[in-house]
């Protein structure tokens, strides 16, 4: 009896463990392949803006060496600055890449650098809903953990930031985050050095990885605050917690661009106070344990009330001393949503640190954000030690998703989770009655079914609905009953939803986040052909071949990472925006008139301007739409010379017509985007010089540049690139004799006839007597 | 006074070779063909003994700087043999033609090509203007024989012709000048040639090809051409518009937007990238007996400008690689088609052959310069791939022929690299069933969790 219960035992938990093994790789594949659209679509290459300076680093130090990479001083950008590279990045993704090319090459697979980047995201969405599902399995189920994995592997939230070729610190960062908190929790279960360690050691990876760390180094604070404000205080948090803070602020130091910052900034005090305030706690304890009553009571208020004060003082005072730095601006607009826009305009002008919309909650998360509410009630209502975390975790996330749209990365984990637990609670009441019948308990065949549920759901990606159906249908006859028509009903339904989910998120993935957006495409409405417009590679192709190697080439900050990683050409500008006030003075050279903005490109040496033109096909995402922003950011740091209002006409509008303000049609920008595009007919019946994007005829159409020339124009006119011409090449605007002035001057000749000899300057004057007035 | 020495050293191979000094040119007839960017002479030379001795061996003297390509027959369409003479000066070349058969009277048809002798004049030009181009040789050929008659045709490529050469008598006809001919010229006589004019044609000079071909015994070879290409026509001249560009077909008529690559026939998985990625401005059609690739760079090239791409593509290998037992021979092409009229400055060509193969020989249809041989380690290689790799330079069309590759392989270790797989999983799995049934805990567990 005894015997074949065991042998029965061992081939369940041999089929759950292939069951468990097989959904996890099956949710790898998926993740992985629902990546690849961008390459499938077009080819495999690296995406929109900071991949670019990713890729270019960690090529960088591929071909250099780890220490060089240190060791950085990158001259090519933010010129005539320059940037300490090695110091200011979070050298994780390059390294996780870096040694995976070395593996590789080690055994002689010569993999490209450039593939490798492209498909390291992918690959760690896998690795991702790993974690996942061990960080749920810790908090609910296995069963649930199998749905939070699958979920994760394909939700558009996540996939929003790891497509292939999307090559940034967030794609191997979810992955590092949720494996650090699976950690922190098995901790925090056991109480155990190793896995506390562990936390500490993944939290480093993490540290190394994305400035997002900052998120756990307080989140993992405030659940043991909580913890210990619900009175849940146990050895076992005293032992993780200290490990795990004391390894991991050791840890963080390490990473060159962090340094100090953690024991010096704010956003680093929190976790401090805390482990302070276990200590104390636990010190409390250990002292309640030793002595009586009484003695406790005034201890503990006299002690406590001393320490609470010499923190809070010796806090303010480092503070005020500047020891201990305030907060950053950008962790400021975390709580103000109005922060950034009235301070910190370059922050406000990227269109991924706006506010997120209510839509996009459902476009990136689709079901899940409805069902994540129910695992959020299941886990307040069945709560412990680890559950108190992940509600917590869901609470500040959705916060934080709810002001940043970029943070809706940090939410995407934590709602998949829940959503896992829901959905298993729920299948955990629909098919309890089946698994009665079997010999083993409930949780194990609740286990199967969910799996049964898991890989249909994987399968319904391509397949159709008929299969499923006919499964459940299967099932409901086998069962008989009244209630079972029920269950069958809220299965089949469940089921449906996934199905939706599934096809949601394919499309979502497959519309939305699969532009590599250097390369654009679009359909030919007449023949329903596929045209690629390929002009940004064009421009810096044309760039990279055809300039002096060490030409330096002003443009807008967005585009400084690109013409750095695909031109390999000095840029002024670019997207790691550390210095506001270089930036604003190219804000400025764009929006004075040309003959101004030549004195601000001579003295910083520019020898080509580049800008984007969306006009003649119609892309909105050009540099006149940004304009403003440029405008905004320049008047910030010279609000002498440019004022964001002349820009506007009398009534407030931004029209680049004919009645559009003056200041706006003469100034740099203008012109370069506009040179020539009067004289052009985009249709035989239209008029020349129409702006497609503004739907607007263009105000000033007959111009010419004088100090710049036209150097290169791509096909679709979307990349303008102008040479600066060296003063003596250009003629001086001639002016007619009648027109010209002599500029009128303050010098006043003091040579009256008295002086005419000349004169020493600030000779003492002798006064030999006063003049009696009359 | 450099050319009198050379006259001497001449006369002196003359005597040593004991050449007749009888022998006249009794006509010459000299096709220039200037309509691309190279220049290419056929000559039509009829030898003659006087004296009724047979001519055995001829001195063939050419006088054009950047000579590429130079071949000869005699009058029965047999190739002749020419032996090279060592030069000072790098604008002559002087052969020495052994005839096959004895005769009296010969006829030789030789084929010249040179490159880099068409000189844009002006140098550098404005986007709209028209290329010009200048061309500067000798009228008369040099020889150190006595020409009885002498006729040069040569074939422009336009009729705007803006200056040129006049010694009488001379024709002009539409793309066409005549001149001669021209009776009894003496022996080393010079006279300079000049036409000055309109050429548009693509000046497109690649100035270094890496061609890497890859052959794998599975079945494949794998070529891969690195190429860095240049507008060596007359520079663009001041700013380039795209408005002017679009609007006006004659606008920029000398830049070169796109140009023909032909591949073998079998070619297939073709590739045409650069740094940046794929270039998705190509055409492929699949021809009869080739691959027709209408390539179009990222941007228009205009003079001066340059560009860098890589074309690839694979071939299937039965039809280049031949075996016997353990013997092999590749037979390929040592260059290919890039463009019509190319010219390549420098071309590098690296065999890479499986791993294994051994004594290799290789038998290339002109002299190169053989490199430094290396190993090479991709995909599971244990001892490396050999690799065979030579350079040449200043190439054309013409040069395009088979090299032959000879070595040796053993089909046993065509296994080598399956087996490493397998044996590295199977090392895999042992070690994880081992490893799932070690105890590795210090203490023992009385219970599992």
């Amino acid at each position: 009896m005894n015997r074949s219960a065991k042998i029965v035992n061992s081939k369940v938990a041999g089929y759950s463990s292939l069951i468990t093994f097989s959904v996890l790789l099956i949710a790898w594949i998926a993740g992985f392949s629902s990546r690849l659209f961008a390459v499938i679509r077009f080819e495999s290459i690296i995406h929109e803006f900071d991949p670019w300076f990713n890729y270019r680093a960690t090529a960088y130090m591929v071909e250099h060496g780890w220490h060089k990479f240190l060791n950085w001083f990158d001259e090519r950008a933010w010129y005539p600055l320059g940037r300490i590279v090695g110091g200011t990045v979070y050298p994780g993704l390059m390294i996780t890449s870096g040694s995976i090319h070395y593996l590789l090459h080690m055994l002689n697979i010569p993999v490209h650098i450039r593939d490798i980047c492209v498909f390291l995201a992918p690959v760690f969405s896998g690795l991702t809903s790993i974690s996942t599902y061990l960080l749920t399995k810790e908090l609910w189920s296995p069963g649930a953990g199998l749905f939070a994995a699958s979920f994760i592997a394909i939700v558009p939230g996540y996939i929003s930031r790891s497509v292939a070729g999307s090559y940034d610190n967030e794609g191997i960062a979810i992955f590092a985050l949720q494996f650090t908190y699976f950690l922190w929790v098995r901790s925090v279960k056991t109480g155990s050095v190793f896995w506390s360690a562990a936390a500490a050691l993944s939290y480093f990876y993490m540290v190394s990885a994305w400035g997002g760390y900052v998120f756990i180094i307080n989140l993992i604070p405030l659940h043991v605050f909580v913890l210990l404000l619900m009175g849940r205080y146990s050895p076992r948090l005293l032992t993780s917690y200290s490990t795990f803070y004391i390894l991991g602020l050791l840890f963080s130091m390490q990473i060159p661009f962090v340094g100090f910052q953690p024991i010096r900034t704010s956003e680093h005090m929190a976790a401090m106070g805390v482990f302070v305030l276990l200590l104390a706690v636990a010190t409390l304890r250990h002292l309640q344990s030793v002595l009586s009553k009484n003695e406790f009571k005034k201890l503990f208020l006299v002690g406590g009330l001393l320490a609470a004060v010499i923190v809070f003082i010796a806090v303010v005072i480092l503070t005020v001393m500047g020891v201990v730095a305030p907060w950053s601006g950008r962790f400021y607009s975390l709580w103000d949503t109005g922060y950034a826009k009235i301070h910190i305009p370059i922050i406000a002008s990227v269109s991924e640190h706006q506010p997120t919309t209510w839509f996009s909650f459902f476009f990136d998360l689709h079901i899940l954000v409805c069902a994540f509410p129910v695992g959020l009630w299941y886990c307040i209502k069945q709560v412990n030690d680890e559950r108190v975390f992940v509600v917590l975790y869901a609470i500040s996330a959705v916060y934080f998703a709810g002001v940043m749209v970029r943070l809706m990365l940090t939410l995407t984990p934590v709602v998949c989770m829940l959503a896992g637990v829901a959905f298993s609670g729920l299948l955990d009441v629909f098919l309890q009655e089946d698994s009665s019948k079997r010999i083993q308990g409930s949780t194990n065949s609740t286990l199967d079914a969910d799996d049964h549920e898991e890989s249909l759901e994987k399968k319904s990606l391509y397949d159709k609905a008929g299969k499923l159906k006919h499964r459940t249908k299967h099932d409901a006859t086998h069962e008989g009953g009244i209630s079972s028509n029920l269950k069958s009903i809220v299965i089949l339904a469940v089921l449906m939803i996934l199905m939706m989910f599934a096809v949601h998120c394919t499309w979502v993935t497959s519309n939305a986040y699969s532009s590599p957006s250097i390369v654009l495409a679009f359909h030919n409405s007449q023949d329903g052909s596929r045209n690629i417009l390929d002009d940004f590679r064009e421009a810096y192709y044309w760039l990279s071949q055809n300039t002096a190697d060490d030409a330096r080439i002003m443009s807008w900050w967005d585009y400084g990472y690109q013409i750095a990683g695909m031109a390999n050409r000095t840029t002024l500008v670019d997207n790691n925006t550390w210095n506001n006030s270089h930036i604003a003075l190219v804000g400025k050279a764009m929006s004075s008139t040309e003959e101004k903005s030549y004195e601000i490109m001579t003295s910083l040496d520019v020898d080509y301007v580049l800008v984007i033109f969306g006009g003649v096909i119609g892309y909105s995402g050009d540099d006149i739409n940004k304009f403003l922003w440029m405008v905004r950011i320049a008047e910030g740091e010279h609000p002498k010379d440019i004022k964001e209002s002349d820009f506007f006409t009398d009534r407030g509008e931004f029209r680049v017509d004919a009645e559009g303000a003056p200041a706006l049609l003469n100034c740099l920008m203008y012109k370069l985007s506009y040179y020539r595009f009067g004289e052009l007919k985009l249709d035989y019946r239209g008029p020349s010089g129409y702006d497609r994007t503004r739907n607007a005829v263009i105000g000033n159409k007959d111009f010419d540049l004088t100090y710049l020339e036209e150097a290169y124009t791509t096909e679709h006119w979307l990349v303008r690139i102008y040479r600066v011409k060296k003063p003596f090449e250009f003629n001086r605007p001639s002016l007619k004799a009648k027109e010209r002035i002599v500029p009128p001057s303050n010098f006043i000749s003091r040579k009256n006839l008295k002086r005419r000899k000349g004169f020493i300057r600030n000779r003492p004057i002798v006064v030999k007597g006063k003049r009696t007035l009359k | 006074m450099k050319i009198y020495w050379q006259y001497i050293c001449i006369s002196i191979t003359c005597f040593m070779l004991n050449i007749n000094a009888d022998i006249i040119n009794k006509n010459v007839e000299r096709v220039l063909d200037l309509t691309s960017q190279l220049v290419k002479t056929t000559y039509k030379i009829s030898v003659e003994d006087l004296t009724g001795i047979a001519v055995k061996d001829y001195v063939l003297i050419i006088r054009e700087p950047n000579l590429s390509y130079i071949s000869a027959k005699d009058g029965f369409d047999n190739t002749v043999k020419l032996q090279k003479q060592e030069s000072e000066n790098i604008q002559e070349h002087s052969y020495i033609l052994n005839f096959l058969k004895d005769s009296p009277k010969q006829s030789i048809y030789i084929e010249t090509v040179s490159t880099k002798n068409l000189l844009p004049h002006p140098y550098e030009i404005k986007q709209n203007d028209k290329q010009m181009v200048k061309f500067v040789g000798n009228l008369y050929l040099y020889s150190i024989y006595k020409t009885i008659t002498q006729k040069t045709n040569v074939i422009l490529s336009s009729s705007n012709v803006l200056s040129s050469t006049q010694i009488k008598p001379f024709s002009l006809a539409a793309n066409k000048i005549f001149f001669g001919p021209y009776e009894n010229v003496e022996k080393l006589t010079e006279e300079e040639l000049m036409i000055h004019y309109e050429n548009q044609s693509p000046f497109l000079t690649v100035n270094s090809l890496d061609r890497t071909i890859e052959v794998s015994h599975w079945g494949n070879i794998a070529v891969k051409e690195s190429i860095q290409i240049t507008h060596s026509g007359a520079k663009l001249k001041g700013s380039f518009s795209r408005y002017d560009f679009q609007k006006d077909g004659r606008s920029g008529q000398s830049a070169v937007k796109s140009y023909k690559t032909y591949l073998p026939a079998s070619a297939f998985c073709v590739y045409y990238r650069d740094t940046n990625g794929n270039i998705s401005t190509s055409n492929m059609n699949l021809q009869q007996d080739y691959v027709d690739l209408d390539l179009r760079p990222r941007f228009p090239l205009f003079g001066g400008w340059k560009t860098q791409y890589v074309l690839g593509y694979n071939i299937p290998a039965y039809e280049n690689l031949f075996s016997a037992g353990t013997d092999y021979v590749l037979k390929m092409r040592l260059i290919d088609h890039i463009h019509d009229n190319m010219s390549i400055e420098e071309a590098v060509i690296s065999i890479i052959l499986p791993e294994g193969s051994a004594n290799i020989k290789l038998d290339t249809p002109y002299t190169v310069n053989h490199r430094q041989n290396e190993l090479m380690y991709t995909y599971l290689d244990t001892v490396g791939r050999p690799v065979i790799s030579f350079t040449k330079r200043n190439l054309v069309e013409n040069h395009i022929t088979d090299f032959t590759l000879k070595y040796t392989f053993s089909k046993v270790s065509l296994l080598q690299e399956p087996l490493l797989v397998i044996a590295f999983i199977y090392i895999i799995f042992i070690f994880t069933i081992v490893f799932l049934r070690m105890d590795l805990s210090i203490t023992s567990h009385s219970h599992k969790e």
